[in-house]
């Protein structure tokens, strides 16, 4: 059974440390949502708090209607995937996903065909016997996955579990993560400081800073809306640039900046005190030397600072007036360090953000 | 043609271990097994092969000295570890650890013959205990605790000598599980008493193991407690060991009981390093 979660202004500190400064939110049954922030946001004991480990200040927790403060742990029926995998490491991988039925109180006569199914739903077949010592990385995370579906809780909780696998082997479980849940439409709660993770995984992304959530929204959303400065910058790479605001017409508004004006297609932003202007390296498009400039475009000159190649593309750093921009271009793009540069961004690629 | 193997110089590095080893271990050992059979008299310098030591030692005095040292080394570690696990556990959970671990720690600092007449000022005739359970009617005379032939002072003073000595093992024991892997536990359902069953006890049993034997080594082989503590009839190995040598002086039999002595140390010393093997290779863990 998957349930709905509403976290109602959440407060939590360590001594003088404000650790959550009234977080609210609401998650629908079955949805991957994704606490994504940089580390001391306040995400991790956001989960904490949800799987009952640390008990708030103030504020609510409700799974479905239910209230959940005062519900210890044991009792809230939800599981968590740690870091650590936090194995434990006396018992057998059987005993390790066995340990979550005995304590559920399943009848003992059904545990071999649910532990054989989480087994199998995992890629574990065999390895039963195992001490999870003798297993790597990867095959212990995909036990504490198993761990965790087979009491099938009300709530999945994941606290970065891909964090100590390499890259390649990250992508892969991830996958199967998503796969897993949607398989069993559980209510999933992702915590990470990927944001590509986050990216790829979720429906829903929470983006936090210094306690606050900054931004709820989906993957395309909160990548091509980003709601300010901070979650622009944080998802993904963006350039930002101090601006303002100069006149709106029709369909655009015009923005004045120290390298000259900016126009930005009208997504009915309404407030423009504080404001930067935003757009995405992948969004920058090389212009010929003397061609013409595209309609639509905001055109940025400058000059080529250096380039790295990164494999599927060619990033170019370039100096404007005292900005340094970040340009991703084709791979096979060649130029050399010190030419001069111009860019096209189009007027639905600029953004406006906050801060 | 086979290469000649070279000598390695390196070895020669081992030296100073090993010449220690040598010198006070084996060769001590050596004398004191040769002095079994009547072979070395660092006294009086005679040297004859016999067997009447070993023909005479198991005397019953020296059946009474083993049972009453097995009995109150076992009981020692026994209690020590019951007094200890239970104390590290809520020590672990406490705020105030910080201030009353180091308390705790205090009498394994304080030499064992110190220790001995501090407790026996606290159980002797009219000691403090004593006193008090008069004054409140409990007994109408005092206890005889101190020099009894249960050992009840000398299992007392070893319990309060070695509880500081286990705590340091245990709570580095308890404090080494992973707070995720009990919180884990918890998340799947287990309440506090099923993570102390099922997580914290299985992950440090083999730790209290330990302790147990490294306590009862150093409670059989105790000769400053039970000697102020202890009674004369029966007296400890140790003690007995000492009055063979130094009132009798009957050096061949001493020898015997000093050997005996080693042996049951010995045996204890393979299991301790048996199960810190077996830790080391993650059986426990």
């Amino acid at each position: 059974m998957s349930v709905s979660l509403t976290v109602s202004d959440l407060k939590m500190a360590y001594g003088d440390f404000q650790a959550l400064k009234g977080v609210s939110f609401h998650i629908e049954p079955g949805q991957f949502v994704t606490l994504l922030g940089p580390s001391g946001c306040g995400k991790t004991t956001l989960l904490r708090c949800i799987a009952g480990f640390l008990e708030p200040q103030s504020g609510e927790i409700r799974f479905g209607d239910k209230r959940m403060n005062d519900v210890p742990p044991h009792k809230r029926n939800t599981a968590m995937c740690f870091q650590s995998y936090a194995l434990f490491p006396h018992k057998t991988i059987y005993e390790n996903i066995r340990f979550g039925l005995r304590m559920h109180k399943v009848p003992a006569a059904e545990h071999d065909a649910l532990i054989q199914k989480a087994m199998d739903m995992v890629g574990l077949t065999g390895l039963g016997g195992r001490k999870p010592y003798a297993l790597s990385g990867g095959q212990q995370q995909r036990v504490a996955l198993a761990r965790c579906v087979v009491v099938r809780p009300d709530l999945l909780l994941f606290d970065e579990p891909l964090s100590n696998l390499d890259a390649k082997l990250r992508e892969k479980v991830r996958v199967e993560i998503r796969e897993l849940q949607k398989e069993l439409g559980v209510t999933a709660i992702y915590v990470t400081h990927d944001q590509a993770e986050a990216l790829a995984i979720s429906d829903v992304i929470i983006a936090m800073n210094h306690g606050v959530i900054e931004q709820i929204a989906s993957p395309r959303t909160i990548y091509d809306k980003s709601a300010n400065r901070f979650v622009a910058d944080f998802i993904g790479t963006a350039n930002l640039l101090h601006c303002k605001y100069a006149g709106r017409d029709a369909c655009n508004l015009t923005l004045d900046t120290d390298i000259g004006g900016f126009t930005v297609t009208d997504d009915g932003y309404d407030r423009l005190d504080d404001i930067s202007v935003s757009w995405r390296p992948e969004d920058m498009t090389p212009l010929p030397e003397g061609g013409e400039i595209p309609q639509g475009c905001n055109v940025i000159s400058g000059m080529v600072r250096n380039s790295v190649y990164m494999g599927d593309r060619l990033d170019i750093f370039m100096h404007s007036g005292d900005h340094v921009f970040r340009a991703s271009v084709a791979r096979d793009y060649d130029i050399p360090e010190g030419s001069p540069i111009r860019f096209a961004v189009p007027y639905g690629k600029t953004r406006i953000v906050q801060g | 043609m086979k290469k000649k193997k070279r000598f390695e110089w390196g070895y020669l590095l081992l030296l100073p271990g090993l010449g220690y080893i040598g010198f006070f271990v084996v060769m001590s050992a050596g004398i004191m097994i040769a002095q079994s059979f009547g072979m070395y008299n660092a006294i009086t310098g005679e040297t004859a092969f016999t067997l009447e030591g070993w023909q005479g030692v198991f005397s019953k005095s020296f059946v009474d000295a083993l049972g009453f040292t097995l009995r109150t080394s076992v009981l020692s570690a026994l209690i020590s570890i019951a007094v200890t696990y239970p104390l590290a556990l809520l020590l672990q959970k406490s705020k105030a650890r910080k201030w009353l671990l180091p308390l705790i720690k205090i009498p394994y600092f304080v030499p064992g013959l110190v220790g001995s007449f501090l407790i026996v000022n606290l159980i002797d005739y009219h000691g403090l205990l004593n006193e008090v359970l008069m004054l409140l009617h409990i007994i109408s005379e005092p206890l005889r605790l101190r020099n009894d032939a249960n050992g009840i002072a000398v299992i007392a003073i070893h319990v309060w000598k070695n509880v500081p000595f286990m705590m340091i093992i245990m709570f580095s024991a308890i404090e080494g599980i992973r707070q995720d892997v009990k919180d884990c536990a918890r998340n799947l359902g287990a309440n506090s008493l099923q993570v102390l069953w099922h997580i914290t006890i299985p992950l440090t049993v083999s730790s209290a193991l330990v302790s147990v034997i490294l306590t009862f080594i150093r409670t059989f082989n105790d000769y400053a407690i039970s000697s102020t503590a202890g009674p004369m009839h029966p007296m400890s190995l140790a003690n007995l060991m000492k009055t063979t040598a130094y009132s009798y002086n009957d050096w061949i039999t001493a020898g015997c009981i000093g050997v005996l002595m080693t042996i049951v140390t010995v045996i204890f010393m393979v299991l301790y390093t048996v199960l810190g093997k077996y830790l080391q290779n993650g059986g426990g863990k």
